[in-house]
């Protein structure tokens, strides 16, 4: 039948296929879909850049114009990862130069990242014209400088909490005075103050500029200078949001945010002067997302600012959550602050609560569960939760649970390792258990606190949707870590730090890891002996031990590795192994250190 | 740096000390700077991380006088917090990965010598001189004072090679 439709047909059609799984789901019918599909792909996304090479991509995918890839694993945020692990761009640029020549887009996440490949990627690709580098590493403002004064298509240049060695701000100036596409450009984790002037001029030659986000430096008294120039803003975000004493820059500012009547999102606000928030209460009606969590502010400041805005809620784009659109807070907002919110934004969909000290001993600021527990019963459209706190019992998630069933991303910290329910002292596990059995479409879910190998048990049964699970100092015994992956069918991602799991359950499961993204294990009893044996075993996974006492043939092979991390791939082992990993396989046994 | 009383002179049973094979305290490898306590705990991302730095330069919390309340929990056992763990970095001059050393277990120099003796055991560490960060900021050779002023005033510790 599929030989009777004419091809173009067909290619229309697939063209209306924006989703990656249904275009995976397409290219599985026949053959010659799986042919017309390979043809008319434009977008690609990779979640492990090691589970597949930039030369099986291509060869597959002849006519890409925007590839998204992910590099390190999760827990590299945290630290876990050393230096030097891997995730290098640089061969996916040099072969997609050459078969891609008019890629339009990149965007990568956790990814090693150098001025060589900034370079050569603003000098190859003539139509070049997003980049998004999210906690990416490796690469200093003369990459950037590369990027401003080659590519002459430039919309997007977005760079969200990289790691840049900053030389100097003078890369803003490259972009050549004819340069007037740029929609985007988010510079907030930079340090140089770029010169002002020619941010400025840049500023009023873009008339198509919608996403502004400043570095710390651009003090609060250029800001009507820049929003003056820049009416149509829709994405705003401040400098450092403080200046000495002076009635002008107030009314200036009044003036210049009540001129900006699209903007929609609102964020950096470094060393905050709660005197200046004021200023933005004209811009605020329109509000949608608010990302308040550099701002050292005390409560009852938030709370007006967030009164402000009675449209706050977040976005959805295709199926990605853009991460700065939704309401980020440092928990100086405190109970009284969330509970003021459901009253003034009632459509709130994501709220992120960060710790302001994380490593006090003592909690500075009034913030509880209870803070969650209100939101989570006024605001119906809660769907998605990060949230640091000192205390939490089981009875106030078996609430948080009750009240919104609709959640799908629940990230709960509680910020000392293994802490029981605080009133009854018992662990968390019941109050985990209502979590998964309420929230039907759960997606996401981190866990904390005191948890034995009973909460397992209510995920295996319970999370049948869930696809990513973090873990750490839970549960006691391999029982909690198989009833995860021999209950929950839809997971990708498990990731596990410090918890006693060991062999059986891994080597019980090694089916399921072919199923997964990815498994990450630290600090955990897995011993060397089984990673072999899982390497052996599973020749489309590579089982990465990463160890940093040297070669774990100089200890005995029950000694537990201190990493471990297990990823489907139909590359092979990798290639650029730093010295303290190594891949096991069948040649694992026989080869030398 | 001021001169004092080298490590030698202070401490010359150093070559002597049998060096334990069990690394006691050594769960906190930190290869963070801003670190301060267990890696990974809590999953804050550096970014954060610097936030939180930027709230404490009033609170003089540079160089972890006070609590890091983490333990590494391994293999189910242990549990809850330690209050009053005392958490410093210490640096072995030429080796790439600073460590930690809780300076709470210990209550003279000489079970601290042996901790860092056990904790650096795959390197050279005879001939190394213990210098430590003052309140102050400066570095002095560490053995001249009582242990408890010590205590107070520690904020790190280096391994300095002889001949500095």
């Amino acid at each position: 039948m599929a030989y009777s439709f004419p091809e173009e047909v067909l290619e229309y059609v697939f063209a209306f296929l924006s989703s990656h799984k249904d275009r995976n789901a397409v290219s599985l019918v026949c053959k010659s879909w799986y042919e017309i599909e390979r043809w008319c792909r434009r977008r690609i996304f990779i979640g492990n850049c090691y589970a597949v090479s930039p030369q099986i991509v291509i060869r597959r995918f002849p006519e890409v114009r925007a590839v998204k890839i992910k590099g390190k694993p999760h827990f590299a945020d945290f630290n876990l990862v050393p230096e030097g692990w891997g995730a290098y761009v640089y061969p996916w640029i040099s072969a997609m130069v050459r078969s891609y020549p008019w890629l339009e887009e990149i965007k990568l996440k956790r990814m090693v990242v150098t001025d060589e490949s900034l370079e050569l990627l603003s000098k190859s690709f003539k139509n070049f014209k997003v980049l998004v580098l999210s906690s990416c590493e490796g690469f200093t403002t003369d990459g950037l400088a590369s990027i401003a004064a080659n590519c002459r298509n430039l919309r997007e240049l977005d760079l969200r909490e990289c790691e840049v060695e900053d030389l100097s701000g003078h890369w803003l100036s490259h972009f050549p005075d004819n340069f007037t596409s740029l929609v985007s450009l988010n510079m907030s984790c930079l340090g140089s103050e770029v010169s002002f002037s020619a941010l400025e001029r840049l500023v009023s030659r873009c008339p198509n500029l919608r996403t502004l986000r400043l570095n710390r430096a651009v003090p609060v008294e250029k800001l009507p200078n820049l929003l003056r120039r820049a009416p149509q803003l829709v994405e705003f975000g401040t400098g450092a949001y403080s200046a000495e004493n002076q009635t002008d820059i107030f009314s200036n500012l009044v003036e210049a945010f009540s001129g900006c009547k699209h903007l929609k999102s609102l964020s950096g606000f470094w060393d905050v002067d709660p005197a200046y928030l004021p200023a933005m209460y004209y811009a605020c009606t329109g509000i949608t997302s608010l990302n308040l969590s550099n701002a050292t502010v005390q409560s009852p400041d938030l709370v007006e600012l967030i009164i402000q805005c009675p449209n706050l809620k977040c976005l959805w784009r295709e199926r990605e959550l853009i991460e700065d659109m939704t309401t980020q807070v440092l928990d100086y907002i405190e109970d009284a602050g969330l509970k003021a919110l459901p009253s003034y934004c009632k459509d709130l969909q994501e709220l992120r609560v960060f710790p302001s000290d994380p490593y006090g001993a003592e909690p500075n600021v009034s913030l509880t569960e209870q803070g969650l527990v209100t939101v989570s019963a006024g605001c119906p459209k809660l769907q998605s939760v990060l949230y640091f706190c000192r205390q939490m019992s089981n009875a106030a998630l078996i609430t948080i649970a009750r009240n919104r069933p609709n959640l799908i991303r629940f990230r709960l910290c509680i910020i000392d390792p293994q802490a029981p329910d605080y009133l009854t002292l018992e662990p968390l596990d019941t109050g985990f258990g209502a979590i998964v059995e309420h929230c039907k479409e759960l997606l996401r879910l981190s866990m904390s606190g005191l948890l034995t190998d009973r909460v397992f048990e209510y995920i295996g049964t319970h999370a049948k949707k869930l696809e990513m699970l973090s873990i750490a100092f839970a549960g006691d015994s391999d029982l909690g870590l198989h009833n995860v992956l021999s209950g929950c069918e839809s997971l990708r991602k498990l990731e596990i730090m410090d918890c006693p799991f060991g062999d059986k359950a891994l080597l019980a499961n090694a089916a399921k890891l072919e199923t997964m993204r990815s498994l990450w294990m630290s600090s955990c009893s897995v011993s060397y002996g089984a990673c072999k044996l899982l390497g052996q075993k599973m020749p489309k996974l590579n089982v990465e031990v990463m160890d940093e006492r040297g070669h774990p043939d100089s200890r005995p092979e029950t000694c537990p590795v201190e990493k471990l991390y297990i990823y489907r791939t139909v590359a092979g082992p990798r290639v650029d192994k730093p010295n303290f990993v190594w891949t096991m396989d069948e040649d694992a046994v026989l080869r030398l250190s | 740096m001021k001169k004092k009383r080298c490590f030698e002179e202070t401490f010359e049973e150093i070559n002597n000390v049998q060096v334990p094979r069990t690394l006691p305290l050594l769960d906190h490898i930190d290869l963070c700077e801003e670190e301060d306590g267990v890696v990974g705990w809590p999953p804050i991302n550096s970014w954060r991380k610097k936030i939180c730095h930027h709230h404490h330069h009033h609170n003089s919390r540079r160089g972890c006088t006070n609590p890091t309340n983490y333990v590494t929990v391994k293999n189910g056992c242990g549990g809850g917090s330690r209050s009053n763990s005392m958490y410093v970095k210490v640096k072995m001059e030429g080796v790439g990965i600073a460590r930690k050393v809780d300076l709470s277990r210990h209550h003279s120099y000489q079970t601290l010598i042996d901790t860092l003796m056990a904790m650096f055991v795959n390197e050279k560490v005879q001939g190394y001189k213990l210098a430590y960060q003052d309140k102050e900021g400066d570095w002095l050779l560490a053995g001249d004072m009582p242990w408890g002023t010590f205590i107070n005033s520690v904020q790190r510790l280096k391994l300095l090679r002889n001949g500095n």
